[in-house]
């Protein structure tokens, strides 16, 4: 039956199934500080800055093929501007407090408009390489300027009061960056659904072909990396509103990296894709980072494991899954209980390896051994102490990985494949997409 | 009016259009005929801005086109349907016909989405569904109708039946007869004679670069020197 036939009653139900998860996020957001202490509160301010950072990101990777290398400009850029307007406000200037975000996105906006003009000449590695070069320049202007963006010092401002709301306490803070978040992340959806987004996907596609239907491919691509730009900045501008400091620190090259692992793990294809890898790593850099001084070692690891098995990312994985659901395929329950089983014992086995190494590396070890007089003193990993030089140890270990491999012996076809696509995805070479 | 004047164009070293001009006007149909890799596919790349030409004036309506960037020429109202059927794979049907879509100019015929599905009602029935499912004569028509939704005042149109089955070349000729009613310049590269030979008003043929003849179908059905020279392959 043609989709435009549906009957209503089916209609209804499939806007029940999209707005329902939708609803029930939202609700559990709004009704979160009830629950939430102020450490997991504060978590979350930093979920809806690095998801609407990624969102914006991605408007320009997922939507119309171009990756950035260099997007932490645009985020910081968006941040010194809010910090600036917010020292203004303190110096008695009447800018509305509640408007801040948008002084940081205008002016990554126009930024972005004179940055995304030379890198969008391009495309592929070389536009890639571009977004590094103007990076590099902006960041050397921006640590030389101290008068106007504070040096390593940074600049530093105060959450002004508007009307009956104070913007002192975490809550506020809170609410406010995620009506921003949602604003912003509503701002792209509309512009996903409206004309331009449909021509912004042509260009990604092929971009001769929307040339020659009478689109100045140029511009657009320009106004693209503009707008992406902005939405970055708005999400700098929330940093600075919630830190109520910036430095020149936000203008590294780290800061690009993360947005594009957040998008890579969350999925670039998916629309909200950005959301759930910003989510999943922020918290995981406030959790994990407890438990073990090399979290960064596992996140690059994750990230590894989803650029080979899985290069639509987390998202669109669920997605996939979903539309096999729907289909009707049978499940294949024995091998995804095979694959499951496998992740599990490599994951254990790598903890094993990298928790062992990293504690023997480290010169207190040594020096433990010293004084105990035990040449591997044991170290603990799982609530276990383990002797790192022991047979029944290293075998262990050993017996983990190559169970492993038996488990997932299949999967090497799959990863080789998703790594030339990949490749080809970076070299802006049309194909199926990442 | 669609006017091409002595154009010329290369691919490198390699030295394509060497002089071509021939000229319509709105209402007609001209057939440019000629053997692979007489020059066919590149006239229409070079009059697009596809290929930028090296010498020569391309005219729509009195305004000097050659040199121009391929949207520009675009939006003076000249569309290109190109041999590749080159659609969006990613995007639905209707999402395809949405990036034709442009304002017409004055004088210039007006299409609407609408009665283009009318023309092929299966690309109605399709319009949710990603192009790249299409079949060939599918995505032969979406690739015309994309076209048309800029509302060109002429339009080049590369080898369209190419591949397709007997009952899409019908419908093919049929939206090509359509133009012409509504007052559209149409320029057909074809290498089949059949199609062709039915809807044309002026028959060009191409050979080494240049057009070689100029005539009604009437004059070059009766030259059969014309087809053995320029057309049949030895």
């Amino acid at each position: 039956m043609p989709p435009q036939e549906q009957s209503p009653r089916s209609s209804a139900r499939v806007t029940v199934v999209r707005i329902l998860p939708i609803a029930l996020v939202l609700g559990a957001l709004i009704g979160l500080p009830r629950f939430a202490d102020m450490a997991f509160l504060n978590a979350m301010v930093m979920v809806c800055i690095a998801a609407l950072y990624a969102m914006g990101y991605n408007l320009l990777w997922g939507q119309a093929g171009l990756i950035s290398f260099g997007h932490a400009t645009y985020f910081a850029f968006g941040a010194s501007c809010t910090i600036m307007t917010m020292a203004a406000i303190e110096g008695g200037s009447s800018f509305p407090t509640p408007l801040l975000p948008l002084a940081g996105g205008a002016a990554s906006f126009l930024m972005g408009l004179v940055a995304g003009w030379f890198a969008t000449i391009r495309t592929g590695v070389y536009f890639a390489m571009i977004t590094v070069a103007i990076t590099e320049l902006v960041r050397a202007i921006v640590q030389r300027w101290d008068s106007m963006f504070g040096g390593e010092a940074g600049i530093t401002s105060i959450r002004m009061a508007w009307g009956p709301i104070g913007f002192q306490k975490l809550l506020d803070v809170y609410y406010f960056t995620l009506a921003w978040t949602i604003i912003g992340i509503l701002l792209l959806w509309f512009l996903q659904r409206s004309p331009l987004g449909t021509v912004i996907r042509g260009i990604r596609e092929q971009e001769e072909r929307v040339r020659f239907l009478g689109y100045d491919t140029h511009a657009l691509k320009t106004l693209v990396f503009a707008i992406s730009a902005g939405v970055s900045g708005m999400a700098g501008g929330l940093l600075a509103f919630t830190n109520e400091s910036t430095n020149v620190a936000l203008y590294e090259g780290a800061y690009s990296t993360t947005v594009l692992i957040n998008t890579v793990i969350g999925g670039a294809g998916v629309f909200l894709g950005p959301v759930v890898g910003a989510t999943l790593t922020t918290l995981f850099g406030y959790y994990v980072a407890n438990l073990t001084y090399y979290w960064l070692l596992y996140m690059g690891l994750l990230f590894m494991v989803i650029v080979v098995y899985a290069p639509r990312g987390i998202s669109g994985l669920g997605v996939d899954a979903v539309r096999r659901l729907r289909s009707g395929a049978p499940v294949r329950w024995d091998l995804l209980g095979r694959f499951a089983l496998g992740w599990l014992v490599v994951t254990i086995g790598a903890i094993m390896t990298i928790e062992l190494i990293g504690a023997v590396v480290q010169p207190s070890y040594g020096a433990l051994a010293r004084s105990s007089g035990v040449a591997w003193p044991p170290v603990r990993v799982f609530w276990v102490s383990w002797s790192p030089a022991s047979p029944l140890t290293l075998g262990g270990i050993a017996l983990l990985f190559g169970l492993g491999a038996v488990l997932l012996r299949d999967t090497a076809g799959t990863a080789s494949r998703n790594v030339s696509t990949l490749a080809d995805a970076i070299a802006g070479k049309p194909g199926p997409g990442v | 009016m669609l006017c091409v004047r002595d154009l010329h164009a290369a691919y490198g070293n390699i030295h394509v259009l060497r002089g071509v001009s021939f000229e319509i006007v709105g209402g007609q149909i001209a057939t440019i005929l000629g053997r692979n890799g007489s020059g066919r596919s590149t006239t229409c790349k070079a009059v697009m801005g596809l290929l930028p030409p090296l010498h020569g004036q391309v005219q729509l309506d009195g305004v000097n086109l050659a040199g121009r960037e391929s949207h520009d020429i675009a939006h003076a109202g000249l569309g290109y349907v190109p041999e590749e059927r080159l659609i969006f794979t990613t995007l639905t049907v209707e999402e395809n016909l949405v990036l034709g879509q442009k304002p017409a100019k004055p004088g210039a015929a007006r299409w609407t989405m609408d009665e283009l599905y009318d023309l092929f009602p299966r690309l109605r029935e399709r319009r949710n569904i990603r192009a790249g499912f299409l079949s060939g004569g599918e995505q032969q028509m979406l690739t015309m109708f994309r076209t048309l939704l800029g509302n060109p005042c002429a339009i080049l149109i590369d080898e369209p039946t190419e591949g397709l089955a007997p009952k899409i070349v019908d419908v093919v000729g049929e939206t090509i007869l359509e133009m012409k009613r509504r007052g559209l310049a149409v320029i057909l590269m074809e290498q089949k004679l059949s199609m062709a030979m039915k809807v044309t008003d002026t028959v060009l043929v191409m050979g080494h670069g240049q057009i070689v003849f100029t005539g009604t179908p009437q004059a070059f059905e009766a030259d059969p020197g014309i087809r053995r020279q320029w057309l049949e392959v030895a």
